[in-house]
This record gives C-alpha cells, structure tokens and sequence, in this order.
C-alpha cells in the first residue's frame, strides 16, 4: 500500500478511536438506558418532595377545624366540590432551596420549621371563586361584592371554615320560655315599651315579634352591664334568668307585621348599603335569623341612636360596629328612615 | 425505523459492555476496527435478548410500565380561580412572574353583537392590575358592565402527547417521554436552543431566561409517582381537572372518558395528545 493511504487509513483509524474514547468518558453512564436520553433524570425529576400535603394531613392536629370544614359547604366530595385547606393557607410543605431546576428530596414542613399563612384580606381570597364573574358557571354561588358586603370583610359574618354558618349569629336556647308566664312579669315594662309592646313613640324601643334569641341575649347583656343604659340595667338586674326567657318568650309571641315602604326609600336605603343589612336583619328588617334582631318597628331616632352608640364602641358588637364606623350622618339618617319605614301594623 | 434506533442503540451499548476491549484496540488501531465490525455484525441477537425485559427505574413503590397517565378537563365547571396556576408555581418553583406558565387558564367572553370571542388569561395586564401582583393571579371582573352572551373558561396544560414533536427535536435528549407517558426535561442536558418551544403546537414550553433552559408542565410526575395527585388537582375546588391512570377502569379519568363525549385540542398536529377536554368551543385551539 501506499504510504500516503497507510496514513490516511491510520488517521481515520485514530480518529475513529477517539471518538468512541470520548464517547465512552462524556456520554453518561445511564443513557441510553431507557431510551435516547440520561436514564438517571428520571429518578433526579421524580425525587423531587412534594409540597402540597392534602387534607388529611392537617387532621392529625387540627381535628377541630377538619371536622368543621369538613360538614360544611365547602366540603363536597359527592359533587366533586372541596375547597382544601390548602387552598387558603398555601401548602404545607416545602424543598430545600437548591439552585434552580436542581431536583431535591427534602425539605421544610409544617409546623415543624414551616409557618402557614393565614389569610386577612379575605375579600382578596373569597372574590377569587365567588365574585359574580364572566365566564364563572351558574352553579357556582356568586354575589356581587358590592351589594353583598360593601368594604366588608367576608368572615365577619361567614366562619371561613363553615361558610355556610355565620358568626354572630347565635344558637337557639336550650330551654325556651314560658310565653304565659312572660305575660304576668310584664306590667311595668308597657310604660315605656307600649301596650302590646309596640312602641309608638315611647322611650323603650318595640320589642313586639322580636327573635327570642336576640331577646335573652340583650337582657342578659343589660343584667352582666355588658350592654349599658341607666334606665334598663336596674330593671334587668332584678330579673333571674327564667324571669328573662319568660318575658323574651312574651314578646316575640306578639305580632308586629311590617308595612311596606316606598321605592324612593328603599332605593335611597340601597346608596346608604342597606343591601349589606339585608344579610342579617332580613328582607323587610324581619331577621330570618334568631340570633340577629328584627330592625321593624323601631322609630328612626332609636335606630339613630343605636348606629351611633356601635360607631362610638359604647355598645360592643363586632359586626355593628366594623358597620357602623363606616357609615357617615347622612348614610345613618337614610337608613334609620328606612327601617323605621316598616312601622308595625 | 424501529428497528434502525434499536440498531443504533445496541450498537453503542455493546461498544460500552466491551470498554476494556475498546480500550486495548487503542493500541492497535487497525485490530479495534475490526473488532467493531465484528461487533456491529452480532447486532441483531443482542436486540432481542434486550427486548424481554426493558429496564425499569428504582422508584420506590412505582413501577413505570405499569401506569398509563392521561388528564381530562371539564370546561363547564372551571369557575377560573385560578388556583392551579398558583399552586403549581408553587409546587414547581416556576419563576414567580406573569411570563411563565406550566398551567394557565384562558377566558373566553363572546359580547352580544360580536362575532368572536375576546380571550384573556391570568398574564394579561388588566387581571394583573386586578391582582395586584405579578405573583398572584385572578380574572378581573372587566364584563361586568357588558351584555355577554356567553363565556366560559378553559384550563390549559402540556397535553404529554402520544407522539410530542418537542421531543422529535430537540438535538441533545434532554427531552423524553417516560413508558408511562409522560414528556420530562432533563434540565442538566437542556442547552436551551429553544427548538421544543418553538415546535409545540399548544404553547405549552416556555425558555427560561435565567436558568437557559427551557421548562413544562410534567403532570408533577414527582407527585403523581408517589401516588400523589398532581397540584393542579389536588387544588381545584369544583372538580375541572381530572387525573388518573387509564389502565385502571376505576380511575377518575377513565370514569371522564367512559362517560363524557370528549376533544383534544389541534387533533390534526399528529401529535395524539392526552388532555381531553369536555365542554369548549371550536374558537378553543
Ligand atoms: C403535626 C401537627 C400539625 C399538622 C399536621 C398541621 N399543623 Fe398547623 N399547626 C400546628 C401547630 C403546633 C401550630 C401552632 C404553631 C405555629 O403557630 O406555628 C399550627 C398552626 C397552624 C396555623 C396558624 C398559623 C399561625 O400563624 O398561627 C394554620 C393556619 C395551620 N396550622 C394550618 C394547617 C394546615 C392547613 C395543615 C394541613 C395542611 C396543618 N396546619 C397541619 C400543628 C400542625
Ligand atoms: C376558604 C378558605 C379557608 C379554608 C378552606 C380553610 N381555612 Fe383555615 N383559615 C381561613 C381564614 C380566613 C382564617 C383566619 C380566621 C380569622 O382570622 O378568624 C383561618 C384560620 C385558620 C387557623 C388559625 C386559627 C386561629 O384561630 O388562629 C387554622 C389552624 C386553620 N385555619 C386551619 C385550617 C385547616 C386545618 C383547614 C382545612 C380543614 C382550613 N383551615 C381550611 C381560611 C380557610
Ligand atoms: C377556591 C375557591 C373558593 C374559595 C377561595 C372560597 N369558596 Fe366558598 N365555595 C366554593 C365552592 C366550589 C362552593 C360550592 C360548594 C357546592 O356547590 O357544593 C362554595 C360554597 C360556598 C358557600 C355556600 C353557598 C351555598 O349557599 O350553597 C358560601 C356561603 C361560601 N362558599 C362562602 C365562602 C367564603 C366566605 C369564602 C372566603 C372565606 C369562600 N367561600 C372561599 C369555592 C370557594
Ligand atoms: C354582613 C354579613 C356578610 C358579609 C360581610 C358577607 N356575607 Fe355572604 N352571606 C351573608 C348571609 C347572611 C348569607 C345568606 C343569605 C341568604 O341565605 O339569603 C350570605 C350568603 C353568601 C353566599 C351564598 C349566596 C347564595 O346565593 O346562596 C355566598 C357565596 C357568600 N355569602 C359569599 C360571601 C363573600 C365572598 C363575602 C365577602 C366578599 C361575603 N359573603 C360577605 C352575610 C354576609
Ligand atoms: C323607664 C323606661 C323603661 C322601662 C320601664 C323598661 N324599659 Fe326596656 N328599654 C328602655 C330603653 C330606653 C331602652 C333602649 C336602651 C338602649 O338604647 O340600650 C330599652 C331597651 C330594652 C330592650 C332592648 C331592645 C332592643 O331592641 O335592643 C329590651 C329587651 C327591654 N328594654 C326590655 C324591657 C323589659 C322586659 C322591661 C320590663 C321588665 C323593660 N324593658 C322596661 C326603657 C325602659
Ligand atoms: C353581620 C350581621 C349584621 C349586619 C350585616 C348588620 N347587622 Fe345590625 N345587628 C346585628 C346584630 C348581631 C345586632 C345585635 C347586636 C347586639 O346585641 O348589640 C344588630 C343590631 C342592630 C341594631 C340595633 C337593634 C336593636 O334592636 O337594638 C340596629 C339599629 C342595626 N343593627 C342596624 C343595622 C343596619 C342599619 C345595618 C346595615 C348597615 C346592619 N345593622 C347590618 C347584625 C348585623
């Protein structure tokens, strides 16, 4: 052979070797093991810790806000409708900060070394799913913002662990009163309450078909000074308690139906956020709630009265009184006229 | 073609089995070339003794090739919460900015009068302004004072096709479809020329600049190889998302195709993708 093909032949030969030497050393090991790429990524991508823990993680410690939430509307597996914890406090576990895109197989976890937020806007975190929206399907419960809540935080009356059960709102009692026996402790209220127990003008405001829950609970306030008024505590202070279910079972026995108002009221009632009230002292100011008292047949200088005595602290309630600091004169002077509007027939 | 990749393959395999033999040719060049092609003429005998039992990874409790991963949507639940887009960033440290999406949600909103559908998602600026944050995500209530005839959402994500053109090009195998259906980066080989993301038919890869490398959704294939659901899922409130195993008959997604008439999305891609999808519109691409 030719000593220049020889060459050449050598050449190739030393090229070719090296190749398959370079191959050899830059090629992973793992590839080709599963396929045209490194077999080890697929062990590197699947190590990774995952940081979402589900539900029945946090059960093991917070049994008392899983059985909540979990008879409550937002857990509603039959029709594939849950709203995870998760969902609202992020997730609960976390990796290890690596370099970006490096895979790791640790990492912090609640509550060990990881806190978990608790949501304070929750109008941010409600609106999210039920904000009337474009596009949002009618099976899924919609309120618009406005109407619904003003400024208002949504767990002010929602539990946000039980949405569908309202904070402040308070339970039925355990042992009603006797309406009849109610009838003959009540002499001396009628002075300043009025005979059938509407008002019409007097000092004391009417307690006529009033909710028998919100009953107790008031006098019961009046009697512990919790709610304050010179002419009610040493009345309230003489009554035992049987006496108060009594006299509350009296009361809301009676009949105060509510007259209409006009529609120049109830749309001036509306500007002044009188759709947020609505939630809680119902349609016509008649609570469908027990906990949450009837505003009808009250006067309007009552109902002044009282929004100012909630914007001033002097009478606490969490919900009246976040409302009512938000509202101006003029707004209180609307809304006092309108309710006081569903005067009692 | 197969066949030739298998070829291929075993060739290079039986190079590496025999290193020492390969390593002695060096000295005698001529000898080792002759050795390969001794090599490369028993090819086809070892092929098929490969072939009886393919490698499996050494995932603990997982065993690949016994899972068949598909995902259906439900357009006409999705309420666009959009919190699958925030918990897969989370879950899958995507860069927390209204660029980069391994999921995303669409809107679209057809007016009263107009003959196509306005489309949005959680990156357009309006719902970012409504937002608040590059970080956070919501639609904007911005129909709220026009006659809409009709609208709905559509949740989007890596279809993971039977045949992914992303794959088909991308020069270095950095990325691959795992047996049980899945297509994965392998962010160490990835030399970010960004052909996968060009050649997606769905938008579904983005380049991350600051890494070089290009990025997707992966089903959460280290969740869903635990026996996790994927983030998305295991966040969505009302049950859009659907995920499971078509080689179980019980799983959820088998139930959702038993039992819903579904779509793919540009089935004429060729690319055979599986995310099946009840409840859109043909303006949905
Ligand atoms: C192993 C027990 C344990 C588990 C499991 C657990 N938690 Fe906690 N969690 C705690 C303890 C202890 C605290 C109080 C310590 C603290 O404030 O960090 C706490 C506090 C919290 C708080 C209030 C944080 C604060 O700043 O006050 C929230 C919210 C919370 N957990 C949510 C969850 C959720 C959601 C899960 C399930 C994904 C969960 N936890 C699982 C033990 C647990
Ligand atoms: C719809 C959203 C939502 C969901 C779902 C939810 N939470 Fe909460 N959680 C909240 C909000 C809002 C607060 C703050 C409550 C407050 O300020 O009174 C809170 C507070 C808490 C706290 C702190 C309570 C305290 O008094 O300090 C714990 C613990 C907690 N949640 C656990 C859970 C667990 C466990 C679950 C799942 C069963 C869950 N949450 C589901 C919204 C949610
Ligand atoms: C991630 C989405 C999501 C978030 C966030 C969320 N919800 Fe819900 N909520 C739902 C879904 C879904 C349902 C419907 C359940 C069903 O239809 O069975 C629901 C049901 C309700 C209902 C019951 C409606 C009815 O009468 O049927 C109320 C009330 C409610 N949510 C209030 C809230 C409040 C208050 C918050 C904030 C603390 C909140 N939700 C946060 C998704 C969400
Ligand atoms: C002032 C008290 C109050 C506030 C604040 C409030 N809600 Fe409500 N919400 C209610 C009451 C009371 C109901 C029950 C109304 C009914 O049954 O007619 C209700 C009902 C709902 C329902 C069910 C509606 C339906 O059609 O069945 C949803 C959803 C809801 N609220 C969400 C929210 C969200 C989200 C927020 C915060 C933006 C919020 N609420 C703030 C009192 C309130
Ligand atoms: C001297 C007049 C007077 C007498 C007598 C009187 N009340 Fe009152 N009552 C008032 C006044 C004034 C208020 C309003 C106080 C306030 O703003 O807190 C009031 C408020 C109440 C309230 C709260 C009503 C509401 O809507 O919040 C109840 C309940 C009540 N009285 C029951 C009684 C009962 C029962 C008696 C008889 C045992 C009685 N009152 C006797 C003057 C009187
Ligand atoms: C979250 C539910 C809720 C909402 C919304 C609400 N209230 Fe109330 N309201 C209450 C409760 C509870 C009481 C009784 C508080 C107490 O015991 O002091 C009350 C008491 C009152 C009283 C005193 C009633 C009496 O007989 O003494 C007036 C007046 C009143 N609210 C007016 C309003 C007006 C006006 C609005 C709308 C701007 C409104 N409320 C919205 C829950 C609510």
């Amino acid at each position: 052979m030719p000593k220049h093909a020889v060459r050449l032949v050598l050449l190739l030969v030393i090229f070719g070797a090296l190749a398959v030497a370079a191959r050899y050393f830059l090629v992973d090991k793992s590839y080709y093991k599963y396929g045209y790429y490194r077999g080890d990524a697929v062990m590197e991508i699947a190590q990774d810790k995952p940081r979402y823990q589900g539900t029945a993680y946090c059960e093991s410690c917070h049994s008392d806000k899983v059985s909540e939430w979990s008879k409550s509307v937002h857990n509603n597996p039959d029709a594939g409708k849950v709203v995870k914890c998760e969902v609202c406090h992020g997730p609960a576990g976390s990796r290890d900060p690596q370099q970006h895109y490096m895979h790791a197989a640790t990492g912090r976890v609640h509550p060990d070394d990881l806190k978990m937020a608790i949501p304070t806007d929750t109008q941010a975190l409600c609106k999210l799913c039920h904000e009337q929206t474009a596009g949002r399907p009618s099976q899924q419960r919609q309120i618009v913002v406005k109407d619904h809540a003003g400024a208002l935080q949504c767990t002010l009356c929602h539990n946000p662990h039980s949405p569908g059960t309202f904070v402040g709102s308070l339970a039925a009692p355990e042992h009603r009163g006797d309406a009849e026996a109610g009838k003959g402790k009540i002499a001396t209220c009628l002075d300043c309450h009025g005979a059938n127990g509407i008002s019409a003008g007097l000092p004391g405001p009417t307690l006529a078909g009033q909710n028998q829950t919100y009953l107790i609970a008031t006098l019961t306030e009046y009697k512990t000074g919790k709610r304050n008024d010179p002419m009610m505590a040493p009345i309230a202070a003489a009554m035992s308690d049987a006496d108060i279910k009594d006299i509350a079972a009296y009361f809301s026995s009676l009949k105060c139906k509510s007259a209409a108002n006009t529609a120049e009221q109830t749309a001036a009632a509306h500007e002044a956020g009188a759709s947020v009230c609505v939630n809680c002292h119902g349609a016509n100011g008649s609570s469908a709630d027990r906990g949450w008292p009837n505003l009808v047949g009250q006067s309007k200088d009552y109902i002044v009265g009282t929004l100012k005595a909630y914007a001033g602290g002097q009478r606490p309630n969490t919900a009246m009184n976040a409302l009512a600091k938000g509202m101006n004169d003029a707004d209180v002077e609307k809304l006092a006229a309108y309710y006081a509007g569903y005067s009692c027939k | 073609m197969d066949e030739l990749k298998m070829n291929e393959k075993e060739q290079i395999e039986t190079c590496q089995s025999s290193r020492r033999a390969v390593l002695g040719y060096l000295g005698s060049a001529i000898a080792g070339s002759v050795a390969m092609i001794a090599t490369g003429a028993m090819l086809p005998k070892a092929a098929h003794a490969a072939e009886a039992a393919p490698p499996v990874p050494a995932l603990p409790g997982y065993d690949w090739s016994k899972h068949r991963w598909a995902f259906g949507v439900d357009a006409t639940k999705c309420i666009g919460c959009l919190r699958c887009v925030e918990a897969c960033k989370a879950e899958n440290e995507v860069a927390g900015d209204a660029h980069h999406f391994r999921t995303w949600v669409e809107r679209y909103v057809t007016l009263e009068g107009e003959e196509h559908a306005r489309i949005d998602s959680q990156a357009d600026p309006v719902n970012i302004a409504a937002s608040g944050s590059e970080k956070e995500y919501r639609f904007a209530n911005r129909y709220a004072g026009e006659k809409v005839e009709k609208a709905f959402f559509v949740p989007k994500l890596c279809n993971q096709c039977t045949h992914p053109a992303c794959v088909q090009v991308c020069p270095v195998g950095a990325t691959f479809k795992t047996a049980d259906g899945i297509v994965v980066i392998d962010h160490t080989y990835c030399i970010g020329c960004e052909y996968c993301v060009q050649a997606c038919p769905y938008g579904a890869r983005f380049f991350n600049e600051e890494q070089g490398v290009s990025d997707k959704c992966t089903w959460c294939y280290h969740r869903i190889t635990k026996g996790l659901q994927p983030a998305c899922v295991e966040v969505c409130p009302v049950g859009a998302r659907v995920f499971g195993d078509r080689n179980d008959k019980q799983s959820p997604i088998s139930q959702f195709l038993a039992n819903n008439r579904v779509q793919v999305l540009k089935p004429e891609s060729g690319n055979a993708p599986n995310v099946f999808y009840v409840g859109i519109d043909k303006e949905v691409i």
